[in-house]
């Protein structure tokens, strides 16, 4: 992201509070912009739609059915997210861009089929007997999310945040406005409004692309198949993060105890899920103190260090930019511990409010409050991340997601068997202990910097 | 191209950039002295930088040539394993800091060259010492550093860190060569250098005696080389710069290039100079005065004697330069010259026979500088040629480098009846005006003239050449000089001395 940092550090060059808050509001909506506004979407759904004539199982499925779009299509497309950008950045730096929107052409091709094919496939499998209506507009929904979020990363590859978030919103509007209008057409109704707002984001988006790119020259390529430009480790750490996220919430899904079938073979954890979404809205000021932080001040030294070791730097200057890389780090994670802290504590005041509110009953605290704390985690642990890509150590990020994914699962598992008075504190530990090795391996690799710079590359 | 190789050979001889790829007078020499010995097999140990910098053979290998290797020292600098971190044998290290601190000018030089036997030995194949160690351990790394930290006065560490690599990789590569080595009973190498270290490497591991033969000084060839290298970076600024110190890496390789000199010379046994001032200089960087002694270059007069009938009564008014066109040649000097003899001797001719393919940059300099000088019509490069065709067209040979050791262009002049005009380099003031008594007596055989100082090569150069009398003298005193001091029975003869000895020294023979 590193395009943000210019605009972050015209907003804090002003040296004003005024543009201290404008910056730190500007990289919150950026870092965090396109899920937060389908929480709030899917929320703000629900809100309106429960309180009139819609029965509540309706929205109840509607959400589920969202949901499950949303993880489905973020766990499939995480094979290519990672991979996909890397390989758009590399031709960007050699100066091809021509090749950028074939290759996303030749991208979305496959990704599209595969997630044809798999829909198709589930619609028999997962939802059988359903309407055929609903059973399609899933299967569109999916394929759209899929090449919605193939977009969200080539545009943020692009630095084209603002667009993108204005995209968001302004879809994310239409959704809700949909919704309001077509539920009277029930589950398929409010359905139908999401699709179609998604519709219109992949089209906002591939407009803008397009726009950007419009170079004559073939339609579509598939470059990013050769396998001198592919990077199966990228792959995998998309893919394995994103089931790594949710492969908690999936537990939950589908430990009868915890859960109840909604539609289909689709099922739903109610007293897990809102706190979760609702959690994960706490993690914005964390994000806009990483992206502050990351993106200025770590960028910056991380620029003067390999700028320096290239360009003839004495010893002493290149430790010295390692060393304020290294203090960076350390003030983005002090930082983000101090200002997640401030989100958790707000959550353990004003939970119980909140959760009156929005009309969720007070047992659902708990589990708040624990899943606050491991969102924040997860806030500091993407930071740890992406240091490591910084630093191109593609293996250790794949060994955290590995073990992330393993520690979700077994800590999720081992509290499902305790009881319920431990639900969320799997995740929370999972992310907690990644984030602990995390923190040890990136200590031990900046420690040794200068050494693997100059001796291993 | 196939090479021949053998299973054992009498004599391997240790070449670094010359013979068979590079033409001069090292390779000539090389040449000379393997043709003359046909009753010994020799293997022929190449060193060159990296295979592109040299194209096919300049020599046919005489059939006495029984087996040839070439290596290059700066290809794959990076061993083929894939780098990966790793902690370094920290004996072996403490023994390289140990041995650097013997480095240090006040230490005695007898125990750093044991510390520098005793590192050598850990780098052999299977020693402590590895090439993968020097390349990515961390104990490397810290050495490194440590030392950029005390001794670097330049504040670039990515060049200080690459000159390091570039100069020591090489010496695992030797390493594995001398490991891999035919059988042979003696060791002749041609410089010291990277090939002077495998001489006494192989010299350390087998216990075969190492004759070393040295044309020029190679620590001051390569003084010079490093003086004009643009490769070598001096990343201080204008604050940082005294003019009058070295960079720190030019600095760097010289020591480290004097240390090898060192490692050599103690290895070697007898040990050759071409003239005096050159043996002199030995003793001066380390070699034991009594291993030392002077065998000139000799040619066979046969070749040129034939040449003296052909040349019509009159001496040409031919001035020619014989001799690749490259700086160190300092041809400018000679084309300036040759503007001043035009002026004076308005039928004089400079010719340049040469090739000028080595530095195309320079040459390229030279023709202009011969327009500038509106001297198209008076100075001709005529590319390689044979000298025996040349003698009898000519004059006067000139030598107007900046530096030489015992060319042997002045001897062929001589033989073939042709005086010289050469700058004070090397043995040419030996050459000319002869070193002991009796040979001064014989008369000077030219003129000597500062280097640099187109107007007195001129002056002297005229001065012979519109004199007919002392043309005549100086063409008698060349011919008796070459005939009673540099002929190449004599120095066959003491090469033949040499190598006698040496095989009786051969661990067989003992």
């Amino acid at each position: 992201m590193a395009g943000i940092g210019f605009e972050l550090r015209r907003l804090l060059r002003k040296n004003t509070l005024i543009g201290l808050v404008e910056a730190y509001a500007y990289a919150g909506i950026i870092g965090s912009g396109p899920w937060v506004f389908s929480i709030v979407g899917i929320l703000l759904i629900g809100l309106f739609s429960a309180s009139l004539v819609v029965p509540s199982f309706l929205v109840t499925q509607f959400q589920t059915s969202v949901t499950y779009l949303v993880a489905g299509s973020l766990i499939l497309t995480g094979l290519v997210q990672l991979a996909f950008t890397r390989f758009i950045s590399d031709r960007l730096f050699e100066k091809k861009r021509e090749q950028v929107l074939p290759n996303l052409h030749g991208l979305l091709l496959i990704v599209i089929l595969a997630a044809s094919l798999l829909g198709s496939l589930l619609l028999f499998v997962a939802l059988p007997g359903l309407g055929v209506a609903y059973r399609l507009l899933m299967l569109a929904g999916f394929v759209i999310m899929c090449a919605v979020w193939v977009l969200t990363v080539l545009l943020s590859g692009m630095k084209r945040y603002q667009a993108i978030v204005l995209l968001f919103a302004g879809s994310y509007a239409l959704i809700v406005v949909l919704s309001l209008l077509l539920r009277p057409l029930g589950l398929e109704g409010l359905l139908g409004g999401f699709v179609f707002g998604n519709l219109v984001l992949l089209c906002g988006m591939w407009l803008l692309t397009v726009h950007d790119f419009a170079d004559p020259g073939p339609f579509l390529r598939f470059d990013f198949l050769r396998r001198e430009l592919a990077y199966p480790t990228l792959m995998a750490i998309g893919f394995l993060y994103n089931l790594a996220v949710w492969a908690d919430k999936f537990m939950f899904w589908y430990f009868p105890p915890t859960s109840e079938p909604i539609i289909g073979s689709f099922r739903a954890s109610l007293i897990y899920d809102l706190p979760v979404f609702l959690s994960y809205l706490s993690i914005i000021p964390g994000m806009a103190v990483f992206l502050v932080r990351i993106e200025t001040d770590f960028v910056e030294y991380y620029n003067k260090f390999y700028d320096a070791v290239r360009g003839g730097g004495s010893l002493e200057f290149i430790e010295n930019m390692r060393d304020e890389m290294v203090y960076s780090i350390q003030q983005g994670l002090g930082e983000i511990g101090k200002i997640q802290t401030l989100a958790i504590l707000t959550t353990f005041v004003a939970g119980p409010a909140l959760l009156d509110a929005l009309g969720i009953s007070q047992l659902y605290l708990p589990l708040l409050y624990v899943q606050v704390i491991g969102a924040g985690l997860q806030v500091a642990l993407m930071a740890v991340l992406n240091v490591f890509f910084y630093l191109d150590q593609r293996r250790i990020v794949l060994f955290l997601c590995v073990e992330f994914l393993l520690l979700n699962v077994l800590f999720t598992a081992a509290t499902l068997w305790l009881g319920a008075a431990l639900y969320g504190y799997g995740f929370t530990l999972a992310v907690l202990l990644t984030l602990a090795s995390g923190l040890v391996l990136l200590s031990r690799q900046l420690s040794r910097l200068e050494y693997e710079t100059f001796m291993l590359q | 191209m196939t090479f021949p190789t053998a299973d054992r050979a009498d004599i391997a001889l240790l070449l670094e950039g010359t013979f068979p790829y590079v033409s001069g007078g090292v390779s000539s020499w090389v040449n000379q002295i393997i043709r003359a010995f046909p009753e010994y097999r020799f293997a022929i140990v190449f060193l060159g930088s990296r295979r592109e910098d040299y194209g096919d053979p300049k020599y046919p290998l005489p059939d006495n040539v029984v087996h040839f290797e070439a290596h290059y020292l700066y290809d794959d600098l990076v061993s083929r394993a894939e780098p990966a971190s790793r902690p370094g044998n920290g004996e072996a290290y403490a023994l390289i800091e140990q041995m650097h601190e013997h480095f240090a000018p006040d230490q005695p030089v007898a125990s750093a060259l044991q510390e520098f036997r005793s590192v050598a030995r850990q780098m052999l194949p299977g020693g402590r010492l590895t090439a993968d160690d020097f390349l990515y351990s961390e104990a490397s790394w810290e050495m490194i550093c440590d030392h950029y930290r005390r001794f670097c006065t330049d504040p670039s560490f990515v060049d200080y860190f690459w000159t390091v690599r570039i100069m020591h990789t090489p010496l695992w590569k030797l390493a594995r060569v001398a490991k891999d080595l035919l059988p042979v009973r003696v060791l002749h190498s041609v410089s010291t250098g990277y090939a002077g270290f495998l001489g006494a490497l192989l010299h350390q591991t087998r216990d075969v005696p190492l004759v070393l033969s040295e044309h020029g000084i190679y620590t001051k060839e390569r003084k010079i080389d490093l003086f004009k290298s643009e490769w070598i970076r001096d990343n201080r600024n204008v604050f940082q710069r005294d003019p009058t110190e070295l960079s720190y890496f030019r600095q760097m390789w010289i020591g480290f290039f004097e240390w090898l000199g060192r490692f050599c010379y103690d290895a070697a046994d007898p040990i050759v100079a071409l003239y005096e001032a050159n043996r002199l200089r030995q003793v001066a960087d380390g070699a034991p005065d009594g291993r030392t002694q002077n065998i000139p270059n000799g040619i066979a007069l046969a070749r040129f004697a034939p040449l003296r009938a052909l040349r019509p009564a009159e001496p040409p008014p031919v001035l020619c330069l014989i001799g690749r066109v490259v700086p160190i040649k300092d041809v400018k000097t000679f084309i300036r010259a040759m503007r001043r003899v035009v002026n004076r001797m308005p039928a004089a001719e400079g010719w340049i026979a040469g090739p000028e393919d080595e530095d195309k940059a320079y040459a390229a300099e030279c023709h202009a500088l011969v327009r500038s000088l509106g001297l198209e019509n008076h100075v001709r490069f005529l590319g390689f040629q044979k000298v025996e065709d040349l003698m009898p067209k000519i004059g006067l040979t000139i030598l107007s480098s900046i530096s030489e050791a015992l060319p042997l262009v002045i001897l062929e002049g001589y033989a073939a009846g042709v005086p010289t005009v050469s700058t004070d380099v090397g043995s040419c003031r030996q050459l000319v005006e002869g070193l002991d008594d009796a040979d001064r007596a014989i008369g000077p055989s030219g003129a000597i003239v500062n280097i640099a100082d187109p107007q007195a090569l001129a002056d002297a150069a005229v001065a012979l050449l519109a004199d007919g009398e002392a043309w005549q003298a100086a063409s008698r005193a060349g011919i008796a000089r070459v005939e009673r001091y540099y002929t190449d029975r004599m120095m066959f003869d003491r090469y033949r001395q040499v190598y006698d000895g040496a095989f009786a020294r051969c661990p067989e023979a003992r």
